[in-house]
């Protein structure tokens, strides 16, 4: 008996280490994981230089796990096992009721260069900091200004969870009472916590973006704050479809896969083809005279604001706006000319375009790369309104709004 | 490489298995081994292996020379034995300290423009492997051991991969001949691997998840400082050194017993000691005796009258705070348990026998706790923040509605944690073993099996789990490395 035991247990360890490392040589390799939303590491290059200064074998390291069997099944087997041994909590993902996901731990910025591991804490002096120098900019901003400050999953849900959120509201307070008048700071929190104490389903479970429906209420907030009230579209009269299996980001990172999918909706109304979205890149190149100068440059340009092709694939959400692009516009194809509002923006916007796009022409400004001159996009674009979108994570996360101007 | 990284795991353990076991002659097993070794070194340092190779040719030379004077001419063999001791410190002193004691240098104003080598990055396990080596060295000197005339056989010694990087400190005289003669086989091989899934689930379940609960513990006092978040940094770094530094070990051990060698233990339950005396008996036990046969008992140990043994013992224990690494805080850490250890000797003992056990082990953990304190930060003015918060000084509150949170989220595994520090899982095992072992019959005997058949599932999901953290973490350093 106790060499059978013997041979069964080690067989089966030879098994395992075997098995898998003969299937990861023999399985093809692949470039992009949708769970991740990231590219994998290829087979590193050999090369005496690389293998020298031990860039080869960091690479290979990497490598192995990127392209590991079964990855996203280890990954839930993870989830499950640490969320057992975590009270419901793995990667800094919360589970709550009704299998509502909600991110608790953050990064947040030190200094320009340095990100502290993950907390639920945040600077508050710096988050003060920016805020007083975006208060700057708004103050000097002469065309009519909106600002956004989306708050994070577990603002919102916090009924839901048994993590107490003390940080996430002590946020919240400090940046009402940080932004100036002048910025058109729209609180959204007390009306989301509101709708989701109601059961409205205002967040994505499985994801860290608002839903139609809570960027439906973000709209009609900035429509009011504008004096634009009875031009807001009533929710009745769009056409919604629903997109069911959308698994979110925070799902990914959480590792549990059994909590269930989303239902992304699109929200419309009249035709998406009289709309027209153009997506521009700066390059570098040569004037006239041989001075280099940055150029813009449209790269892609498709009918409507969304691209559907993003609906079945994993990351649905991109289907808004075609995802992360630098610089878009939405106008109409007709040509006709409307009020032209400057988004500056994270993604939380994207999902808000189905709405503005009825009664604005849109200059989409991705906040992320620096891109913070709104004074030089505005006279570029002749813009009459601006309107800024960045959520809470972002806020705590990386001073780019120190340089707005 | 680390062993618990999945390229180790999926890649070079089985590469290292296949090659080894299809080799039938034992000298060529060794080469083997010793190929591979090399490997496993440069995965990490494909430049200091150079280092390594030197340090191994150079003691096996000045092996050569001890044991050819060492009846004739015990002057020339002493001479060869501090050379090659020599050799080995001053590169261990050159890449570990320089820096360190540059630095201190320039706090002296006449030496303050003294310039910092750039570039010097310390090479993994040269703490362990010069170590190994002076062992050996010593012994031959000492008559306790055989010279090594195999370079491939003294080689494997050196670099043998398990132990190669984070120990233990195999003393060459414990495995001189099993280098040359050791027998591979079935029992000892599933010993092994029950050894490697237990070090790996202790590093990876345990040792990981105490540290993100430390890590952040830690970062959550930058911004509120308070006493729960302090206890928790040391209550879950204590954990988190202890699964990680003796998983390490186990993993170490069974990977040896996978090629047939015996290794000494390492770590015996250090926790669950009621004195700082019996802790070092059961914490990294292999330094522990290296630095008390090779320092302690040449200074004269404790034979030379009381001073001189108090003396001998604020050596041994600046020298090993010293070797964890090269900073003021490992200093202060050896000073502090070498200043308990004095004490303990004088009086402290004496008392101890005297309370119930249960304060006797109150004490032991505590003072343990805040040698770990002091060894966890590198940054002194951190460690005195720590230790005034674990006391209720300075703090902005006891705790706070999230630091609570953390804190009850991480009872469940604090239990399990602490549980698994403890001899009693292993103690349940074995029992449930010999029940079931027994020469039974009947109902027992299937019972028996059922049983064996579910430990030996047991260990396969173990390591299933494991790889599953593995994937989800993609990399997770040694604690170890850097010593």
């Amino acid at each position: 008996m106790k060499k059978f035991i013997n041979i069964f247990t080690t067989a089966s360890f030879l098994v395992v280490i075997f098995a898998l490392s003969i299937a990861f040589f023999l399985m093809p390799d692949k470039e992009f994981s949708s769970e991740e939303n990231r590219s994998l590491q290829a087979f590193p290059e050999t090369e005496f230089g690389n293998i020298a200064d031990g860039t080869f074998t960091k690479e290979m390291n990497v490598y192995f796990a990127d392209q590991f069997v079964a990855r996203d099944e280890f990954v839930g087997l993870k989830g499950m096992v640490a969320s057992v041994l975590g009270c419901g909590e793995n990667n800094g993902v919360l589970l709550g009721k009704n299998e509502q996901l909600a991110v608790r731990l953050f990064d947040t910025y030190k200094n320009r260069f340095e990100k502290t591991s993950s907390t639920d804490f945040y600077y508050s002096e710096n988050l003060k900091d920016s805020l007083e120098k975006f208060n700057e900019y708004a103050k000097s901003e002469t065309l009519p200004l909106i600002t956004l400050f989306p708050p994070r999953t577990v603002d919102v849900v916090g009924e839901d969870l048994i993590y107490p959120n003390e940080n996430g509201i002590s946020l919240s307070e400090e940046i009402k009472s940080s932004v100036c008048e002048e910025s058109g700071y729209i609180d959204l929190l007390p009306i989301f916590q509101k709708e989701n104490e109601k059961g409205n389903y205002v967040y994505y479970k499985t994801d860290h973006h608002w839903t139609s429906e809570g960027a439906y209420i973000a709209y009609t907030e900035i429509m009011k704050k504008w004096g634009m009230e009875e031009k807001i579209i009533p929710k009745d009269s769009f056409k919604v479809e629903q997109i069911s299996d959308f698994y979110g980001t925070t799902w990914s990172k959480a590792g549990m896969k059994f909590v269930p999918s989303d239902i992304l909706e699109i929200w419309s109304l009249g035709n998406q083809e009289d709309f027209i979205t153009t997506c521009y890149s700066v390059v570098r190149q040569k004037d006239e005279n041989g001075k280099m100068i940055k150029a813009k440059k449209p790269y892609k340009t498709f009918s409507g604001y969304l691209n559907r092709e993003y609906l079945t694939e994993k990351n649905k959400y991109a289907a808004f706006l075609d995802g992360t692009h630098n610089e878009q516009t939405v106008f109409l194809k007709s040509g006709e000319k409307r009020e032209r509002l400057l988004v500056m923006k994270d993604s939380f916007a994207d999902s808000l375009v189905p709405f503005l796009a009825q009664h604005f022409d849109l200059v989409i400004i991705n906040l992320a790369n620096n891109n913070t001159n709104v004074t030089e996009y505005a006279k570029e674009y002749n813009c009459d309104r601006v309107l800024f979108v960045y959520n809470f994570e972002n806020l705590t996360e990386n001073n780019i709004l120190d340089n707005v101007k | 490489m680390v062993f618990s990284s999945l390229i180790f795991l999926f890649a070079f353990l089985p590469l290292t298995l296949i090659l080894y076991y299809i080799t039938p002659s034992r000298s060529i097993r060794n080469t083997v081994l010793f190929v591979m070794s090399l490997i496993f070194y440069a995965w990490g340092e494909p430049v200091y292996i150079s280092l390594m190779l030197l340090s191994i040719l150079e003691a096996y030379i000045c092996g050569l020379f001890i044991a050819k004077y060492s009846d004739s001419n015990k002057k020339k063999a002493k001479f060869f034995m501090i050379l090659s001791v020599c050799l080995n410190l001053v590169s261990l002193l050159f890449f570990k300290y320089c820096n360190f004691f540059i630095e201190n240098l320039r706090l002296i104003p006449v030496f303050s423009g003294t310039p910092l080598i750039k570039n010097l990055v310390l090479p993994i396990g040269i703490s362990f492997y010069t170590f190994q080596i002076i062992s050996y060295t010593i012994d031959l000197y000492w008559k306790r051991t055989q010279v090594q005339k195999n370079f491939v056989a003294f080689g494997t010694y050196v670099a043998l991969f398990p132990q190669l990087i984070a120990g233990p400190i195999v003393r060459y005289r414990d495995v001189d001949d099993q280098i040359i003669e050791r027998k591979e086989t079935l029992e000892l091989f599933t010993n092994g691997v029950k050894r490697f899934i237990i070090g790996l689930s202790k590093k990876i379940i345990l040792g990981d998840t105490a540290a993100a609960i430390y890590e952040y513990c830690r970062s959550s006092m930058e911004f509120e400082n308070t006493t729960l978040a302090a206890w928790m940094v040391m209550i879950f770094y204590t954990l988190h050194i202890y699964f990680d530094f003796s998983g390490y070990s186990d993993m170490a051990i069974g990977l040896g017993k996978m090629f047939g060698f015996r290794f000494l233990e390492n770590f015996n339950f250090p926790y669950i000691s009621a004195s700082i005396t019996e802790f070092w008996r059961r914490w990294h036990m292999s330094l522990s005796s290296w630095f008390k046969e090779y320092v302690y008992i040449p200074l004269g140990g404790n034979r030379k009258g009381l001073l001189k043994q108090y003396r001998n013992i604020a050596m041994v224990w600046l020298l090993t705070g010293f070797w964890h690494g090269a900073s003021w805080n490992f200093i202060f850490w050896g000073a502090y348990f070498g200043a308990i250890l004095m004490l303990e000797k004088t009086f402290i003992l004496k008392l101890l026998v005297k309370i119930p056990k249960v304060f006797r082990h109150i004490y032991a953990l505590l003072l343990i706790g805040f040698g770990w304190i002091i060894f966890a930060f590198t940054d002194l003015s951190e460690i005195k923040n720590v230790f005034k918060a674990i006391f209720g000084i300075g703090v902005d509150s006891f705790s706070t509605a999230v630091i609570n949170y953390q804190f009850l989220i991480s009872l469940p595994f604090l239990a399990i944690a602490a549980i698994a520090a403890t001899p009693f899982p292993k103690m349940l095992y074995s029992k449930l073993c010999a029940v079931f072992n027994n020469k039974s019959e009947g109902i027992t005997k299937i019972f028996g099996g059922l049983f064996q058949v579910i430990t030996a599932i047991i260990w396969i999901l173990l390591l299933v789990i494991c790889v599953a953290y593995m994937v989800d973490s993609t990399f997770s350093p040694f604690l170890y490395f850097n010593f």
